[in-house]
């Protein structure tokens, strides 16, 4: 299966399938003038989806969803998204985040 | 194009960067590991530039799935960048289509993000697209070519907490684009909807269509409510 042709047709039919949803929409539609209500629509896109990334990499951090206090993503969680809120920088969220996850991995280990 | 913009487009890019170097180093790790080449994990990188996809691609690899499986499966994947490149459109009028057509392949939940908080007060350019979009995506390619080179050294990134990397980067970049009431209601309830969904039906867990079925709702309960801007 792992046979180099079979790899290389892999990558280029993902290739196609990652980039065309990306793609076309603004190749197709940037002249396009958009009705109201559906400019309201796709403004809820991002919250909605970000809401739903957010969840599912906290909630269910190895793709089944575990919502217990053995999650230590939950507890990472909590440091991180008040960093968010008061600083509003990706970079030191991206820090607090990574910190107190390598704190309470090696704390969760030890104990 | 202009010079400042495209200085701030790399500028903005480096957090996604650094978030990106754990995910594109295990993906790198993983790929070497089922069988691929240093030259063929970063090709991967170079061509698709989606992380969650690669890592299912990897998935049914390691399983001895086929490959139509892998394909299908990166196509639900995806098919939220149809969302989010639709939502983007009406930012880009500035920029040639074709341009903004080619730059949109480095279209990504986290450049998606970042750009869509600073078209909230600055025009899109060329530069600034640029400048985000293609350095993010050097970062993905380094990091993946750095993984797959150097992959067996390191076996255990969780104890440096690099798990937490992209649950950090999206737990901001949710922050940033919550501007109203509504968003705060918006996410919420997609968020739940996203869990009630994957629960009920579990196979939308391994091919994120419960995220689209979820963004769906949302955004459709978004235009509902009644609300003033900020």
């Amino acid at each position: 299966m792992t046979n180099g042709t079979s790899i290389f047709l892999m990558i280029i039919g993902v290739s196609i399938v990652s980039l065309l949803p990306r793609i076309l929409p603004v190749a197709l539609l940037s002249k396009y003038e958009f009705p109201e209500v559906l400019k309201r629509w796709l403004s809820y896109v991002a919250p909605a989806v970000l809401g739903a990334l957010t969840a599912l990499s906290v909630l269910a951090p190895e793709g089944d969803i575990n919502i217990s206090i053995g999650n230590i993503y939950i507890w990472a969680f909590i440091p991180t998204f008040i960093v968010a809120i008061k600083t509003r920088s990706l970079f030191y969220t991206l820090l607090v985040g990574i910190v107190s996850m390598a704190v309470i991995y090696n704390l969760s280990i030890i104990s | 194009m202009k010079k400042q913009d495209l200085v701030e487009g790399i500028k903005a890019s480096f957090p996604i960067v650094l978030g990106y170097l754990p995910l594109g180093f295990a993906f790198g790790v993983l790929a070497t590991e089922v069988g691929m080449t240093i030259f063929q994990a970063t090709l991967m990188s170079v061509m698709c530039f989606t992380g969650a996809g690669q890592y299912i691609a990897i998935g049914v690899l390691q399983a001895g799935g086929a490959i139509i499986t892998a394909i299908v499966a990166n196509l639900l994947v995806n098919l939220r960048y149809f969302l989010f490149a639709t939502s983007m459109v009406p930012h880009l009028k500035d920029i040639p289509t074709g341009i903004a057509a080619a730059l949109s392949y480095g279209l990504t939940d986290e450049t998606y993000a970042v750009a869509m908080t600073y078209y909230q007060k600055n025009k899109a350019t060329t530069g600034y697209v640029a400048g985000l979009n293609l350095t993010s995506h050097a970062g993905w390619i380094g990091s993946t070519l750095l993984g797959a080179w150097m992959g067996t050294l390191i076996t255990n990134t969780d104890q440096f907490g690099l798990g937490f990397a992209l649950p950090a980067m999206y737990t901001c970049l949710l922050v940033f684009v919550i501007t109203k009431r509504s968003d705060v209601i918006v996410a919420l309830a997609s968020a739940l909807l996203c869990l009630i969904v994957g629960y009920l039906i579990p196979v939308s867990m391994s091919n994120l269509s419960n995220i689209i079925i979820a963004t769906l709702i949302g955004a459709t309960l978004g235009v509902f409510l009644n609300d003033k801007r900020n």
